[in-house]
């Protein structure tokens, strides 16, 4: 058994000789040639950052469901798919031998494999016991850290923080208090409540959640419609609306008689990336104050 | 079919038993929420602003009839199955009915949403019924005998979940809201549905009715019931047509409720409903409280969670253990030696040529898998540059082909061991067992290595192993007790699947894709592992060569031979236990292979099992590293994982190769 143990080790380490004294020389080859560092990321979120921060990602894993999800800023055309998410196609990323590679918690379980390919960068947005928003000043401050662009990084933060003040500014006092809903059939819902994205932006316009139940690890929580009927609120429904649930919600009591559906004074908006940093928090401000507004003014 | 009746318990009294708390639960749900006398007005009278109000007429009272109904139904719907089948296993979920009508949501939801426009349950109806159609031409050389159909079920629902799979991982998030619906939520916001879905039911109820006393007569055995003038071909196609549109127009409605189908029927025939005019009323009425009776159990508890704990997916979950305790009672076709088994494919004149043959192919395959591939600037031929590239495909290369052979193995060996070519280490609910070890690690510990969730894997397999044993040790693991015993743990499995993916936790997503099957997490040293452990196992077969030639000839034959047949079919199981295992934790609990390699063996003519074995090993590992290296190229950069392919595949070939079955 001993002796099978050892031989099994002998095996496993024979084929690493070679591969480490090729990737050594390779690592030396490459150090030489970049300056900026080049980055491949997994992590939508810290993809629209990097876009955010004026650093063109490498590589991103499904740009095309990028585009349908997240959306704003869009990745620009250079942009390399890596395939899934959650199993980006190694031998390509390994081909394009990125400086970095970062990641979200999500993906941890991939750490080792990465790491032989470019030193992997463990970033973390949604954790619970912290605040989402210094958070997600945390997260842009490492990742321009990492693209070594500090500046950059301090500079979206403020300007984002300028422009949620300045409309909080514009927003009239006694907005109701809003509870932010995306369906996911005619009957259920995901509302969002504390450590999502949504709630960090109400809480920087000074608008309440009318939302205090549990949510889960990424700030929602999946509900039936009948959840919705006890809270007094103004509701906010963010975009899609999956496959003919708008039809069959004009069938439904229940929905018809929520007090915002019934007064008019429901607010429809764009998609919006529900678990994304500063960009998406910006957009969705920015979308809800002027639907907030349109409201006013009618 | 049932041993005996329990004593003292009428279908009349268990009714009444499960009445009682029924109607504690709905007092104490409407006292909460306002007083009774307001609750009984709400169910009559639309409300006019009070929030109370506008729940109980438009939630609470709508939620409460849809359990009634849709557990009464699909209960009826399992009466009937049973009964044209006589087959107490038969019910909407075994049969692939409620999968099916799953899957075409699915496929429509994407590929034509114009279909679910005039209405989603034609497309579940469709879905369904082809679902069903697939199980009864897979069983029906068999004669539609009871454990076969039961098996062809368990193989289209995980042929149709491996489809479903596909569809999920490349778009979770269009298909998040038909993943809350398939794993069967009661939540209502309206009368709509339950106004669709009693005057169906009605209709149907009164068709089951004029059925009755035509039916009965399934309860003699064939020749008696033609001389009485019946057309049983007919009757057979009437019944199970009722069936299967009541199973269409709940599952479109509520999505997959697991089990009341299966279990209301049976418990009414354990506590003594014994004709079948009995069994429709007491089992609809009882499927009816079971289900209302949980959907309000469940509501009760789980309105602090931040999720949603669908009633459908938390049924299925509750029946596993009681198709558990079922199975020893259940009285089934016997140890009977099925000669088909035998029949199938020709023998080959040299199986050695032959064997040498399908192994230069292997290696053929092999090299392509290692030269070709793509990259950032699309195809290319590896050049002595770019060994590097080895780095990453030779481990999924190794782990592909050992997971291949320890599958086709392990399917040979339970395919011999219970002389039906239906079995294979998937239906034994090894892989489904070490599945669920794994959802589990996932989503309860934070961020789990690769080591973690090997070991969660190997547990789960243990366990299921363990309980494979302990359920099955009393009637001597009979192959066919053995591969319900799987039934149970796959359905299990289902339903901490359903489960875990309707919460739209983006962790889900790592599920899928493991579930899926890839050889993507393999590195190098886990590859020679795989790789020895394949080799090792395989060596360890060859000694039983002999018991294997004989135990398809049936318990009693192998008797006479002086095999101690239990003993043998206990260690040959936990070989099969352990090959599965291996192989589960690197491709996943969906593939195919360990069904097909050993099937393709027989057909092309190894007979012997010395041979069988060495074929089905090497057609094992040529199918996945083919299915490996094609899912990386297909739809380059994303990668479809090795099991699927294999499965699509395999599936394909299966369905042709059912004629001669």
């Amino acid at each position: 058994m001993v002796t099978l143990i050892t031989m099994f080790r002998l095996l496993r380490r024979l084929p690493w000789l070679g591969l480490t004294l090729l990737s050594l020389t390779l690592a030396t080859a490459h150090a030489a040639r970049s300056d900026t560092p080049t980055v491949a990321t997994l992590d939508w979120t810290i993809a629209e950052t990097l876009v955010a921060l004026g650093v063109t990602p490498h590589a991103v894993a499904q740009v095309d469901a990028y585009h349908d999800w997240v959306g704003e800023p869009p990745l620009p055309d250079s942009v390399i798919d890596l395939g899934l998410r959650t199993q980006p196609n190694l031998e390509l990323l390994a081909s394009l031998e990125p400086d970095r590679i970062l990641i979200s918690p999500m993906f941890a379980n991939l750490t080792s494999r990465l790491s032989r390919i470019a030193p992997v960068e463990n970033l973390a947005l949604y954790t619970p016991q912290s605040d989402t928003w210094e958070q997600m000043g945390e997260l842009t401050r490492q990742v321009a850290r990492l693209v070594e662009r500090p500046h950059a990084g301090e500079r979206l933060i403020e300007t984002t923080e300028a422009h949620l003040a300045s409309l909080r500014n514009s927003l009239g006092d006694d907005h109701p208090p809003l509870l932010i809903i995306q369906f996911m059939d005619e009957r259920h819902v995901r509302v969002f409540g504390e450590h999502g994205l949504y709630q960090a932006v109400l809480d920087r316009l000074g608008l309440t959640n009318a939302w205090q139940g549990p949510t889960n690890y990424w700030g929602f929580s999946l509900v039936g419609i009948e959840s919705l009927v006890d809270i007094d609120a103004q509701l906010v429904v963010v975009e899609p609306y999956p496959v003919g649930v708008e039809p069959q919600l004009t069938n439904s009591g229940l929905w018809q008689n929520l007090p915002s559906v019934r007064d008019g004074t429901l607010i429809t908006l764009p998609s919006v990336w529900s678990f994304g940093a500063l960009p998406s928090a910006k957009r969705f401000a920015t979308e809800l104050v002027a639907a907030l507004e349109g409201d006013d003014a009618l | 079919m049932l041993s005996k009746p329990l004593p003292l318990l009428t279908p009349a009294r268990l009714c009444l038993l499960l009445t009682l708390p029924l109607l504690s639960l709905a007092l104490v749900s409407l006292q909460a929420q306002d007083s009774l006398v307001v609750g009984l007005q709400a169910l009559f009278e639309a409300p006019e602003r009070s929030s109370e109000r506008l729940l109980l007429h438009y939630a609470w009272w709508p939620r409460l009839s849809m359990a009634l109904l849709a557990g009464g139904g699909l209960a009826l719907a399992g009466v009937l199955m049973q009964q044209v089948l006589r087959n107490p296993l038969a019910a909407p979920t075994t049969l692939g009915v409620a999968s099916g009508a799953n899957l075409a949501l699915m496929a429509a939801t994407l590929m034509a949403p114009w279909l679910l426009m005039p209405g989603r349950e034609w497309v579940a109806l469709a879905g369904g019924g082809l679902a069903m159609g697939l199980v009864f031409l897979l069983a029906w050389r068999r004669g539609l005998a009871p454990v076969v159909v039961v098996l062809a079920g368990l193989v289209v629902n995980l042929y149709v979940s491996a489809l479903s799979m596909v569809l999920l991982l490349f778009h979770q998030e269009e298909l998040k809201g038909l993943l809350i619906w398939g794993a069967g939520s009661l939540s209502q916001n309206g009368w709509d549905s339950v106004a669709y879905l009693w005057p169906r039911l009605a209709i149907s109820a009164l068709l089951a009715w004029l059925l009755l006393r035509p039916l009965a007569i399934l309860e003699l055995n064939d020749a008696s019931a033609r001389s009485l003038g019946v057309s049983l071909k007919h009757l057979r196609l009437a019944g199970l047509g009722v069936a299967v549109f009541i199973t269409g127009c709940v599952v479109s409605v509520v999505g997959v409720i697991g089990f009341i189908g299966l279990a209301a029927p049976n418990i009414v025939r354990l506590a003594g409903a014994r004709r079948l005019g009995q069994r429709l009323v007491w089992a609809t009425l009882l499927g009816a409280l079971l289900l209302a009776t949980t959907d309000l159990l469940l509501q009760h508890f789980t309105n602090s969670l931040p999720t949603l704990i669908p009633t459908g997916a938390t049924t299925a979950a509750l029946g596993a253990p009681l198709l558990l305790w079922l199975i020893p009672r259940l009285h089934l076709q016997g140890d009977q030696p099925p000669g088909t088994a035998h029949t199938i494919g020709h023998r080959h004149f040299a199986p050695r040529r032959l064997a040498t043959g399908i192994a230069l192919a292997l290696a053929i395959i092999a090299l392509m898998a290692l030269f070709a591939g793509q990259g950032a600037d699309g195809w290319y031929w590896l050049s002595s540059q770019q060994w590097s590239v080895m780095e990453w495909r030779l481990p999924r290369l190794l782990a592909a082909a050992g997971s291949g052979v320890m599958l086709a193995i392990a399917g040979t060996l339970i395919q011999r061991v219970t002389a039906n070519p239906m079995a294979s280490p998937e239906v034994l609910g090894i892989s489904g067992g070490s599945a669920i070890a794994l959802i589990g690690a996932i989503f309860l510990l934070p961020s789990p290595g690769n080591l973690t969730l090997v070991a969660a894997g190997t547990l789960g397999a243990l366990v299921s192993l363990a309980l494979l044993i302990l359920v099955n040790r009393r009637s001597g693991f009979l192959p066919e007790r053995l591969l319900l015993t799987g039934v149970a743990i796959t359905a299990l499995f289902d339903a901490v699947r359903s489960i875990v993916l309707a919460g739209g936790d983006p962790r889900g997503q790592q599920v899928i894709a493991w579930l899926s099957g890839s050889t993507y997490y393999v590195d190098l040293q886990s590859a020679m592992i795989v790789t020895v452990a394949a080799i090792v196992l395989a060596l360890a077969t060859h000694p039983f060569a002999r018991w294997l030639d004989i135990l398809p000839l049936g318990a009693a034959t192998s008797r006479a031979l002086g095999i101690g047949v239990e003993r043998s079919r206990l260690a040959l199981l936990a070989l099969v236990a352990l090959l599965t295992a291996c192989a589960t934790l690197v491709v996943g609990p969906l593939s195919f292979v360990g069904l097909l390699a050993p099937h393709m063996a027989r057909l092309l003519g190894f007979s012997r099992a010395r041979m069988h074995l060495l074929g089905a090993a090497l057609i094992g590992a040529l199918l996945m590293v083919l299915a490996d290296w094609l899912g990386r190229q297909l739809l380059f950069p994303q990668e479809i994982p090795a099991g699927l392919v294999a499965s699509l595949l395999g599936g394909a070939y299966f369905m042709w190769g059912l004629r001669r079955l």
